[in-house]
């Protein structure tokens, strides 16, 4: 089966979603319930940055 | 529909093997920067052996890695920060969760991981699972006994990450968990392939249960190498009427291999994950080409609280010549597991590796799945006692049985054995990883 994947537009979105995490993480400082499940979030960012971000920027150092 | 997707990642595990080989690189520079700047066990590692992260720059620097033992490990657990001592590369408020490895070989290896990497175990499963056809439709039972093992934990999160139901069979005992397979009509099942083949002989011999009537059709296999030997795996598909897979991974590794759904005698490296390294077990040279055994070196290339960098497997494997029909770019390595450097040993002189007998046992009808192999030395004559067991209804063919054991392993192994008849069912059975192989020589 062969995939169409534009890997770059994926990486894109990705990244917004990991920003829009970390302020979330900044604001939770003194919220539990939103810093932990936030720090639950960004690994799972992470899982997909494995996934995309990663063959996105093979070139890059 | 996203089920007929093939594959987990469809970029990563087409990907050619240049671009690869070139994450890999990548992907390398920046865990062994992570380790060299986060560990102290591994700074001082890579110290005294001078060299550096601006060091790496292609896969000849990698070689001038030092290797990490597992001797090592034990050394360095039980001190601050308790108990994982000085490999930890996080903060102890960040680990989530703590495994440690079975003591097979020795003391158990603590192992440390954060939430991050308890994704990235969950993650290599995916792949596997995906592979191996499970899909959102299964109902996955899982029959393992949930402890400080990592064993099936990460099986249990895949299975829930790519969607299926996951019945997690905990504590039952081996009849009620045949019993839960039976009331939920589970679809697949994940074990040890000694486990497995337990089941299924607790299923007829105690329940009245055909186990290939039940309705699992994948089973996806860890712990032994049994469900790459050809005549253990037969046993287990013909046992339960499903296609059963093999996995290869460790506690301080992870989930690094798998086969895939084309069953290709052989597992994938996930190759985006983790680096595989063969080494010749003489010259310490580095085997690229198929066809040579070597032992395995591997780096986890995204796992951070305790990094697992150049490990010495002592797993022994060879490359495959062939690409895998599934269309993964994947190497595959033939065989699976086909040993382990501590287990190859010489007995009269001759070497000898556990798992060509069981390809023997297993593929002789008659016998029990179970056998215990004894190695020892009176004086200076070294002796292999093999005990196996026929199975119910074949005890007139004891001699029968002998003679073409006998003719068999001298053909597979080149050796003379002594072989002792027990009663079925008096052999150790096991639930998780199996000893049968015995080496009193060690002992004297």
């Amino acid at each position: 089966m062969t995939t169409q994947v534009d890997i770059e537009k994926l990486d894109e979105k990705i990244q917004q979603l990991k920003q829009a995490a970390l302020e979330l993480s900044e604001m939770g400082n003194q919220f539990p319930a939103v810093k932990r499940n936030t720090a639950r979030v960004l690994a799972s960012i992470k899982m997909m940055e494995m996934n995309v971000s990663d063959v996105a920027r093979l070139a890059t150092p | 529909m996203i089920s007929k997707q093939p594959y987990w990642n469809p970029v990563l595990e087409t990907m050619p093997q240049e671009k690869l080989r070139a994450l890999q690189l990548k992907k390398f520079k920046s865990i062994f920067a992570w380790a060299y700047e986060n560990s102290k066990f591994h700074r001082s590692l890579y110290d005294k052996a001078g060299v550096t992260p601006s060091d790496i720059r292609t896969f000849e620097d990698i070689r001038h890695v030092p290797k990490v033992e597992k001797s090592m490990m034990r050394d360095i657990q039980r001190k601050d920060p308790f108990p994982y001592g000085d490999a930890l590369c996080i903060p102890l408020e960040e680990v989530s969760n703590f495994r440690q490895t079975s003591g097979t070989t020795g003391q158990p290896v603590y192992q440390a991981d954060s939430w991050q990497d308890w994704e990235w175990w969950a993650e290599c499963w995916s792949f596997i699972l995906w592979a191996q056809g499970y899909r959102p439709s299964d109902r996955v039972f899982i029959p393992f006994g949930y402890n400080i093992f990592v064993a099936f934990w990460a099986g249990h999160y895949a299975a829930e990450k790519i969607g299926c139901e996951v019945v997690p069979g905990g504590v039952l005992d081996t009849q009620a968990r045949i019993l839960k397979i039976q009331e939920l009509r589970a679809t697949a099942m994940m074990g040890t392939p000694t486990y497995i083949l337990g089941m299924a002989d607790v299923a007829r011999s105690k329940l009245g249960i055909a186990p290939e009537t039940l309705g699992i059709k994948r089973i996806t296999c860890a712990g032994e190498p049994g469900a790459s030997i050809p005549a253990t795996k037969k046993r287990l598909q013909d046992a339960w009427n499903a296609k059963v897979f093999d996995h290869a991974g460790a506690t301080e590794i992870g989930a690094w291999s798998f086969e895939c759904v084309d069953q290709p005698g052989g597992l994938h490296v996930n190759q985006a994950m983790f680096l595989v390294e063969i080494e010749d077990v003489e010259t310490g040279e580095i085997i690229e080409e198929p066809g040579r055994r070597g032992k395995m070196v591997i780096t986890a290339l995204d796992r951070m609280a305790m990094p697992c960098v150049r490990f010495d497997a002592k797993d022994v494997i060879e490359w495959d010549a062939n690409p895998c029909s599934c269309g993964r770019t994947f190497r595959l390595i033939k065989g699976g597991v086909v040993g382990r450097v501590d287990d190859i040993t010489k007995v009269k002189g001759v070497l000898l590796s556990p798992v060509a007998i069981e390809e023997v046992v297993r593929g002789i009808k008659g016998l029990s799945d179970e056998y215990e192999v004894v190695v020892d030395k009176q004086g200076d004559s070294e002796s292999i006692k093999l005990k196996v067991e026929a199975m119910p209804g074949n005890e007139s063919r004891v001699k029968e049985l002998q003679a073409e054991l006998k003719d068999q392993l001298r053909l597979k192994t080149n050796l003379g054995y002594d072989i002792e008849f027990h009663d079925y069912g008096s052999l150790p059975r096991y639930e998780v990883k199996a000893k049968r192989f015995k080496d009193l020589r060690k002992k004297a």
